[in-house]
């Protein structure tokens, strides 16, 4: 893997240099916290950011967008509207690049996705290492997504006045020499104080779940009637904010809205939760998953059973975002500790 | 489209115990969508026109049923409505008039006029659907221009107006908000029906829950969320009673 | 420009039958002449510009296309609701066909019993006039099918006809009779009794309200009737038919892609399916 280094003073230069050419997305302050956004001013990018609050996830499957347009005339006509642009999403942490790589899978299987798959093979993906743990939630040691070896075009790491630079693929390689020229190779004392910086990394991220990623699908497969989905039912608001800020959830409503004329309609996909009531209910008013506790329950299963079983990725990459959000305290970790703790139990 | 759907629908608006906010809200509407115009006819609107028809296929009605012979009036409007639609929060929740509900009736109507309280003839405060069949709402204090016109659209083209069963949470997640929460402030977001776009919050202020409160709220889980901001069971009970005090009286729950 | 996965095609309602109250027959075609090309048991996205979108499952059997396909729809939301007020020449959009149908293939030869529960004849007819059409490759065929009341029988012209082939056993009961109902009286599962089957060489199938499959499929594994040789179509929210949108889950499964035709077999330890 090719690696460069770019002086840290020079980053606001290239992301003002792609700003003419693509959609630049980055982390930005947003009160107290960040977001990712569109970047209009390189000096708006926060590389220091702790987590966003929606994942990146925003720039590829927007919470909202147009999948098609009729025509109506007599009889219609349908436009498909596929809406994407070249665009470069800045400063992804390496749990959310792991989670592009299930949603680049649930989008591309079967029946491919093209409103998602336009926009992500326009996308050029610049990743940046985690020096520290983002906060007391996060558990992406315990899921194997606190650092990446691929998945990003380009992939920055904090080496104090500079950042290494792995290079990850041709796009990211040509990115780099028509906008950030200065990017060199990195000089053997850069390589050691590189390797320093990730051996001084490990150390500092802790290990929360208490047992390994891997056997997520076996114990689960176990649960399926433990008494923990009943508890956490009892405390869910079915709020859906869960899912929301889920980086690996893609579920969707289809929506189609009118115009006042009478001869236009757009149809509309927006994020749908399996926590909300409507789910799963059907026009008879049959509600096939009616009780919280087994709406929760079929989130965690999708998250660690599932979709690992479907595309061979896990469901959860442990950034804790669906931790930080809810107010009742519904724990993943807590939860498969929990199921873990009670099926070892003798 | 069906052919037959081209006829333009007779729409009426009437007003009972509110501050006609939501009728002014549909005035609004009326210059930001100028489409409306061309979609509906307009035969009956008091705060906007001098037009008093009573040939209408949809009724618009503002404001809480505060007094007997408001229903007589209520009721004609029904009979003539193909769909009666709740404008508001008033028509639908009763909204801020059923403050009144936690009070003796007797005492709330010495308070209010005093040495002439029996030549007023009022009772408790109470939605639209008290009284009447009710085939569609658009909730909240005020209502949201927006909703008010996807609501007209799905009327024109026959379908139940999309209003959603889902929480406030919902859209403010949507919009990338920082949660109420996480400032310290206190949000009735988890437990209000959607579809405002979660304005309060997305401007700073916690959802006071005008648009009622969701189909099915899990209510010790928010009473938990509340009590961990700091909230006593008292607080809560007021918090909700603003907009929600119907539903407190009817349920006895907030 | 690029498709998309959730843009219709432009259909014609070739015609429109009454049925029911509440069920009506569409004939839907589309303009180009070309067939839908599915399977029985397969469904269709259907949309109403401006309106909305619900899955169908089709009703009329590929050995009957001739440029049409049928879709029998009860009038209960959104689409359906506005479906029913429309006329013979309007245009609807379609999508699919979408999902996993009956394997015909794998039952020639056998003998099939239909067990249709009101509205669940739809789906299943489809399969029915398959093997009418291609009788001579099928044993025996044996047809229970229950509804509420007289009034809510489906396709009685067809049940008619079956009911008058020497190569068909049929069976029809309704819950409630009325004044003019001199034929069963009872739920579907008081109609097994009336049949015998060669449990090995059997294929069962069925479709209904949910509350039915817990008793139908009672009666068909006390015939004797293998697992794998019982065939389901289940109902779930779908909005896209295309396994992405999460309403169908079934814990693993998605109905619009595994299924919405499983064998009894596929879904006797999935908690959410029955």
């Amino acid at each position: 893997m090719r690696l460069r280094v770019l002086p840290k003073g020079q980053v606001p230069d290239l992301v003002r240099a792609l700003m003419a050419d693509y959609r630049v997305w980055g982390p930005k302050a947003k009160g107290p916290q960040f977001a990712f956004e569109p970047l209009y001013d390189p000096a708006e990018m926060r590389l220091d950011y702790n987590i966003s609050i929606l994942s990146p996830k925003v720039a590829l499957q927007p919470p909202q967008e147009r999948v098609a347009v009729f025509r109506m005339d007599g009889g219609f006509t349908v436009e498909p509207v596929v809406e994407a642009e070249p665009t470069v999403i800045f400063g992804m942490h390496t749990c959310d690049l792991h989670a592009l790589a299930l949603l680049d899978r649930a989008f591309s299987a079967d029946f491919p996705d093209a409103h998602y798959t336009e926009r992500r093979q326009q996308a050029l993906i610049v990743s940046i290492e985690c020096l520290q743990p983002c906060d007391e939630h996060s558990f992406c040691k315990s899921m194997g997504t606190w650092t990446a070896d691929s998945g990003y075009d380009l992939h920055l790491i904090d080496l104090g006045d500079a950042y290494a630079v792995y290079v990850g693929t041709e796009a990211g390689e040509a990115l780099l020499a028509k906008y950030a020229p200065q990017a060199r190779p990195a000089a053997d004392a850069e390589v050691r104080r590189l390797n320093e910086v990730m051996s001084a990394k490990w150390p500092r991220f802790p290990h929360r779940l208490n047992f390994d990623a891997a056997e997520l699908p076996a114990l689960l497969a176990t649960a399926y009637d433990h008494p923990i989905w009943t508890e956490l039912g009892d405390r869910c608001l079915s709020c859906g904010s869960c899912t929301n800020v889920c980086p690996t959830c893609y579920c969707f409503n289809v929506i189609d809205s009118p115009e006042l004329s009478l001869k236009e309609a757009v149809r509309l996909r927006r994020w749908d939760s399996c926590q909300l009531d409507e789910f799963a209910r059907v026009a008879s008013g049959e509600n096939f998953r009616e009780a919280r506790a087994a709406r929760q329950r079929h989130r965690m299963f999708r998250k660690g059973k599932w979709l690992y079983e479907r595309f061979g990725e896990l469901g959860c990459v442990g950034c804790g975002r669906c931790i930080r959000a809810c107010l009742t305290h519904i724990n993943i970790v807590d939860t498969f500790n929990a199921i873990h703790a009670s099926q070892h139990r003798r | 489209m069906s052919k037959s759907s081209v006829a333009k629908p007779k729409v009426a608006f009437f007003d009972f115990a509110s501050c006609e906010g939501c009728q002014l809200t549909v005035v609004d509407s009326l210059q930001t969508h100028l489409d409306l115009l061309d979609a509906v006819e307009i035969v009956n609107f008091r705060e906007a026109a001098t037009l008093n028809g009573w040939d209408f296929d949809i009724a618009f009605v503002e404001g809480s049923i505060t007094r007997p012979h408001d229903e007589e009036r209520l009721k004609r409007i029904r009979e003539q409505a193909k769909i009666l639609v709740a404008l508001g929060a008033c028509a639908d929740t009763a909204c801020v008039n059923a403050l009144k509900n936690l009070q003796p009736p007797d005492e709330v109507r010495r308070y209010v006029y005093g040495e002439h309280a029996d030549w007023y003839e009022t009772y408790a405060a109470r939605p639209l659907s008290a009284v009447v069949k009710v085939d569609a709402v658009i909730p909240g204090c005020p209502i949201d221009q927006e909703e008010f016109v996807e609501v007209v659209k799905a009327l024109l083209v026959g379908k139940k107006p999309p209003i959603p069963d889902y929480p406030v949470c919902v859209e403010c997640k949507l919009k990338g908000n920082v949660c109420m929460f996480h400032i310290g402030k206190v949000c009735l977001g988890p437990v209000t029906r959607a579809g405002c776009g979660a304005i309060c919050p997305t401007y700073g202020d916690g959802c006071e829950g005008c648009r009622g409160i969701i189909p099915h709220p899990n209510e010790n889980a928010m009473e938990e969320v509340l009590d961990e901001a700091g909230l006593t069971l008292d607080d809560i009970m007021h918090r909700f009673t603003m907009f929600n005090a119907y539903r407190e009286v009817e349920t006895g729950k907030w | 420009m690029t498709d998309s996965l959730y843009a219709p095609r432009v259909a014609r309602l070739a015609d429109i039958r009454p049925m029911t109250e509440l069920e009506k027959l569409f004939v839907v075609e589309f303009p180009d002449g070309s067939s839908l090309g599915h399977q029985p048991g397969q469904f269709v996205m259907l949309s109403i510009p401006g309106v909305g979108e619900a899955p169908i499952s089709i009703s009329s059997s590929p050995s009957r296309s001739n440029g049409h396909f049928e879709l029998c729809v009860r009038r209960m939301g959104d689409v359906t609701g506005v479906l029913h007020r429309m006329k013979p020449g309007d245009f609807v959009g379609i999508r699919g066909p979408f999902g996993h149908g009956f394997p015909i293939e794998q039952m020639r030869g056998r003998d099939i019993l239909f067990a249709p529960g009101g509205l669940g004849l739809a789906p299943l007819r489809s399969l029915i006039n398959q093997v009418m059409d291609e009788r001579g490759s099928f044993g025996r065929v044996i047809i229970l099918y229950g509804a509420k009341r007289p009034a809510e029988l489906l396709f009685r012209d067809e049940l008619e006809q079956w009911a008058a082939r020497d190569d068909v056993e049929f069976h029809v009961t309704v819950d409630r009779g009325d004044e003019t109902w001199t034929g069963n009286v009872g739920v579907i599962t008081t109609l097994f009794p009336k049949i015998t089957v060669d449990p090995r060489n059997t294929v069962a199938v069925t479709c209904g309200p949910p509350i039915m499959y817990r008793f139908v499929l009672m009666e068909m594994l006390g015939k004797g009737i293998p697992e794998t040789q019982i065939y389901l179509s289940l109902e779930r929210r779908m909005k896209c038919g295309v396994s992405k949108c999460g309403h169908c889950q079934i814990n693993h499964l998605y109905a619009c892609k595994e299924g919405p035709v499983f064998t009894y077999a596929q879904i006797k330890n999935v908690p959410e399916a029955l």
